[in-house]
């Protein structure tokens, strides 16, 4: 399988689409670093009612905040395999690597991959605002970065996986595309429906790193009350479904 | 050289039957024309022998591997461009063979003598995007020969090319069977370049097959004379009535016969003489129609 990953670098290297996104990810994580972490410290009249978040807390806040850009996966893989759909290089590639399910795990671990490091990077990103621009004292031990960014590369495998299993059920860029944003957002704002926080999928990525207490903007992630174990749980039923399905759709349909 | 053996194929749509018990051959190291009317079931057979459709009953093989079991091997021996060139537009030529080679898990060392073939050199570094559909094609071409396949399956490559490119296009297809000994089956609406360029020729209709054979048996198959006289009307009605289908094409006399001497006979019993008496050169378009109707 290592020639298709090699095929699927090349794609994605060489789409300046990729670098688009990174670059509006960028804008909206520094955006939301600066009203979290910078606007309450620096203006504290006019961010009445906003209360700082101090660390260490603040870097899991930050770092759910940027697990909660679901859009990035989902549009990132309904765009790449998108593309290959409505220009027959999907039906074409198959005439040159006739075992689908190599195809459909290429496309999942190095969109996953190249989502995740975004993603990692977003992070990181968030975390240097939070280190210059926080109340309060104190960082993270080594092993809560560790479960940090291992959990939002499973995030992130779960979400490309649907984004791929979309594209492969509705057959076109466009589409695929619009029920990808329409299915973060949706998600996203039922994840703040207490009933069916328990089973959403955004709700329970941010619950893998914790709920943190107090102030606006943590109220305002849809998971605050979730046992991280039980996150862990739904997160992972979740993968499994976008894995099935995504396979269901690309491998097992006729393209 | 890989002979492509089709067998009992039937594929349905919901209720469109594409392929009806689809029996055919196309010979191995021969440039083969595959024709049809659209809906015929050409581009469902390719895509069958090629594994992106499973058919409801039947099966097929190219060489002595089986599309039921052997696909993997299959798809490495056969080179194809079905439906659309299937190529990335926003990256370059030269990335999209990187990718091909990648894909089939070859090297790159032969991108750069397929880009001379298919004379796309000076062009393999710019976007996709900005070819002309005839350099598409080209490009299309050369992806589908990275593997150097035994067997390539094209269809409709010559659709949409300018005169200029279809020449280029079949001359290469042409050295590929001529110097090569590949086995290359085109399917084309274009009547005409199928006549100058195969060997063989398959024709299907409603999914099923019409004629297989060589092209000139196929040509030499009807027969028709064209007679001319002075006096076509009288003739036309002794032709007529001696049993002989006659149409008449302006003031001369198109008789289906399998020899002109019945012809020349019946008229010269009736005191008409014909000044010629020719058989017919029958284009592939008028057999085509024949095979194809009804």
């Amino acid at each position: 399988m290592t020639h298709l990953i090699r095929a699927e670098l090349v794609k994605l290297l060489r789409r300046k689409a990729y670098f688009l996104m990174v670059a509006i990810l960028a804008v909206l994580v520094a955006m939301t670093a600066f009203f979290t972490v910078v606007f309450p410290r620096v203006a504290p009249e006019a961010a009445e009612g906003l209360t700082p978040i101090p660390k260490p807390d603040a870097y899991i806040l930050g770092a759910q905040q940027v697990i909660s850009q679901t859009w990035f996966p989902l549009i990132l893989a309904a765009m790449m395999l998108g593309s290959e759909m409505a220009s027959s290089f999907w039906a074409t590639s198959l005439t040159r690597e006739a075992r689908r399910l190599r195809h459909v795990g290429a496309r999942l671990l190095v969109l996953s991959g190249a989502s995740w490091l975004a993603i990692a990077a977003a992070i990181a990103g968030f975390a240097a605002v939070v280190a210059v621009g926080a109340i309060g004292e104190g960082g993270l031990p080594a092993s809560d970065w560790l479960k940090i960014f291992g959990s939002s590369l499973v995030v992130q495998i779960a979400w490309v996986s649907l984004g791929l299993a979309l594209v492969g059920l509705l057959r076109a860029v466009g589409p695929a595309i619009g029920a990808a944003l329409a299915f973060s957002f949706g998600e996203s704002l039922l994840g703040l429906w207490r009933p069916y926080a328990n089973v959403s999928l955004t709700a329970n990525s941010t619950a893998l790193l914790g709920t943190i207490e107090g102030g606006l903007f943590s109220q305002m992630l849809p998971s605050s009350g979730i046992p991280p174990e039980r996150a862990v749980i739904v997160v992972a039923l979740w993968t499994l479904f976008g894995v099935a399905l995504a396979w269901w759709a690309l491998a097992y349909r006729e393209p | 050289m890989m002979d492509v053996v089709v067998d009992g194929l039937r594929k349905r749509y919901g209720a469109t039957v594409a392929l009806d018990g689809l029996s055919l051959e196309f010979p191995g190291g021969r440039l083969s024309g595959f024709l049809g009317p659209n809906g015929a079931g050409k581009t469902t057979t390719f895509r069958i022998l090629l594994g992106l459709s499973r058919p409801d009953a039947g099966t097929a093989r190219i060489g002595d591997m089986s599309i039921d079991h052997d696909l993997a091997r299959i798809v490495k021996r056969v080179g194809a461009i079905v439906d659309e060139p299937g190529l990335l537009r926003p990256l370059t030529g030269r990335q999209n063979l990187v990718v091909a080679a990648h894909t089939l898990g070859f090297g790159h060392e032969r991108i750069e003598a397929l880009a001379e073939f298919v004379e796309l050199s000076d062009d393999l570094d710019r976007p996709v995007s900005g070819y002309s559909k005839g350099m598409r094609q080209r490009l299309a071409l050369a992806a589908a020969l990275l593997g150097n396949p035994d067997v390539l399956l094209l269809d409709e490559p010559l659709d949409g090319l300018d005169p200029a490119g279809q020449h280029s296009f079949k001359e290469r297809l042409r050295r590929l069977v001529d110097d090569e000994r590949k086995t290359v089956v085109i399917s084309s609406h274009n009547l005409s370049d199928v006549q100058a360029l195969a060997d063989h020729v398959v024709v299907i209709a409603q999914g099923t097959l019409r004629y297989q054979g060589p092209l000139p048996d196929l040509l030499g198959g009807a027969r028709e004379m064209r007679v001319t006289v002075d006096r076509p009307t009288e003739a036309f009605e002794v032709l007529r009535a001696a049993g002989l289908e006659t149409r008449l094409d302006d003031s001369v006399l198109c008789v289906n016969a399998e020899d002109g001497s019945v012809v020349s006979r019946t008229l010269a019993e009736a005191g008409i003489y014909p000044s010629a008496l020719v058989p017919a050169n029958q284009s592939l378009e008028q057999v085509f129609l024949e095979l194809t109707s009804g």
